[in-house]
């Protein structure tokens, strides 16, 4: 393994003299880009040591937490660089961290030059989301799929692919007005409850069971992404950028529980009590 | 029969469920059918676990399961673990357990939300030590080419 990319390391570094500056400012975007959406602290660090070891950096140190890079190096010619990178938290685009990674590892085969590879990263970063009309398909049928698999039945299912479909249509709104994670999550959980409250409220000739319906449709709010990375995070002995993501994800919960329950307590105090 | 055509229906919902999870996370179009394999295994699994044992051991074995399918095929199709784990993960995630908590909480059965809030902070636990457990695995293992040199007898040569 190391004796392939010896080797073409050497034919590359020949036809390209590579500044350090350079090397180390793709380093520090790519690690940007992955950090910012959605790549586990190790991924970062370990994509900054491959761009810098197949250009023969020797002297780095990289430092990655969730919300910034601190990148030092130096040279035989004692030039010193340094460079610390604020990331805030922001969405999470798991097609570019997939896109990243293959760019660095072609990098670390030499297959691909600096120039090069920074423009690719570039293109990289443009990478739209999903287009909205297909993502708010897919939050339907993916809501209307987890109700069915908690024992909901046929109807119940397919009331719950509208309510989810619906509840991305605000999703995908909030995205565009930039609202806080708080507001879209806490008017999320709302919006889940009384569209499920209305539903129940329609005389349906099958039976309709107001909790099978806000459990199937809340799904498609719940952090996966930050969730699961705090906790391989956690894993990886990184312990503050763990305790950071999860403490992210927690506080969603939080936010989607404090929507939910604001509308059935105001329902509650409404009817007096009386629960359908 | 029924208990058949029940497999079948869990089996679709799971697969399709997980691959609309997959999108709403953006990933990449060629790792769907991938993703929805790894959640329906998951799910199976969990499935299968449910008949003997607890919420939170069932919920265990699935997570083992769906991590383990995933870092296979994070080394086979050479891209980031987290695209699989995280959509494959998500029939397993304890939102009934969360509602449920709320649910008893706005209604004052206090007692009740307590019994469901830790219900669903022993299944998250569950799958927290999943994932721990699997990502200790040695990277190694998951490499065709470190077993074939172990049983040729050539591991002191290799550079791992």
């Amino acid at each position: 393994m190391d004796d392939r990319i010896d080797c073409t390391t050497d034919k590359k570094a020949q036809d390209e003299s590579v500044d350090m500056r350079d090397v180390l400012d793709l380093a520090m975007n790519m690690g940007r880009v992955l950090l910012k959406n959605g790549a586990e602290i190790f991924r970062v660090e370990e994509t900054i040591d491959h761009v810098c070891g197949r250009y023969k950096i020797g002297d780095v140190e990289s430092f990655v937490m969730s919300n910034g890079i601190f990148i030092t190096a130096r040279d035989e010619t004692e030039d010193i660089y340094a460079k610390v990178k604020h990331i805030p938290i922001s969405g999470f685009h798991l097609g570019i961290v997939t896109e990243v990674n293959d760019l660095s590892r072609e990098i670390s085969a030499g297959k691909i030059g600096l120039k090069e590879a920074r423009m690719r990263l570039e293109e990289i970063e443009k990478m739209p989301p999903k287009r909205g009309r297909f993502r708010i398909l897919a939050a339907g049928i993916g809501s209307g799929c987890f109700c069915y698999l908690l024992q909901a039945n046929f109807w119940e299912s397919m009331i719950a692919v509208l309510i989810g479909c619906l509840l991305y249509v605000f999703v995908i709104f909030a995205e565009n007005h930039r609202l806080t994670k708080i507001i879209t999550n806490i008017v999320g959980g709302g919006f889940i409850t009384v569209m499920a409250l209305l539903a129940l409220s329609i005389p349906w000739p099958f039976p309709v069971r107001m909790d099978k319906l806000i459990i199937g449709s809340i799904l498609p709010l719940v952090p996966g992404v930050a969730f699961v990375n705090s906790i391989r995070d956690i894993a990886n002995s990184d312990f503050i950028s763990g305790i950071v993501r999860i403490v992210d994800a927690l506080l969603v919960f939080v936010y989607i529980a404090i929507g939910v329950g604001f509308v059935l307590g105001c329902y509650n105090k409404i009817t007096g009590g009386g629960w359908i | 029969m029924d208990l058949i055509g029940d497999i079948i229906i869990n089996m679709f919902c799971s697969f399709l469920g997980t691959i609309a999870f997959s999108v709403l996370f953006n990933v990449p179009k060629r790792f769907y059918i991938c993703c929805g394999f790894t959640g329906m295994a998951g799910w199976l699994c969990y499935l299968i676990c449910i008949n003997g044992a607890s919420v939170s051991t069932s919920t265990f074995f699935g997570t083992v399961l769906v991590v383990l399918m995933s870092r296979i095929l994070a080394v086979w199709k050479k891209c980031p673990i987290t695209v699989f784990l995280v959509s494959g993960i998500f029939p397993l995630i304890p939102g009934a357990g969360v509602y449920y908590t709320v649910y008893n909480v706005v209604q004052g059965n206090l007692a009740e939300a307590a019994g469901r809030g830790i219900g669903a902070i022993k299944v998250a636990f569950a799958i927290v030590l999943g994932i721990v457990f699997v990502v200790s695995i040695p990277k190694q293992w998951f490499q065709v080419n470190y077993w074939r040199s172990r049983f040729r007898g050539a591991s002191e040569n290799s550079d791992l």
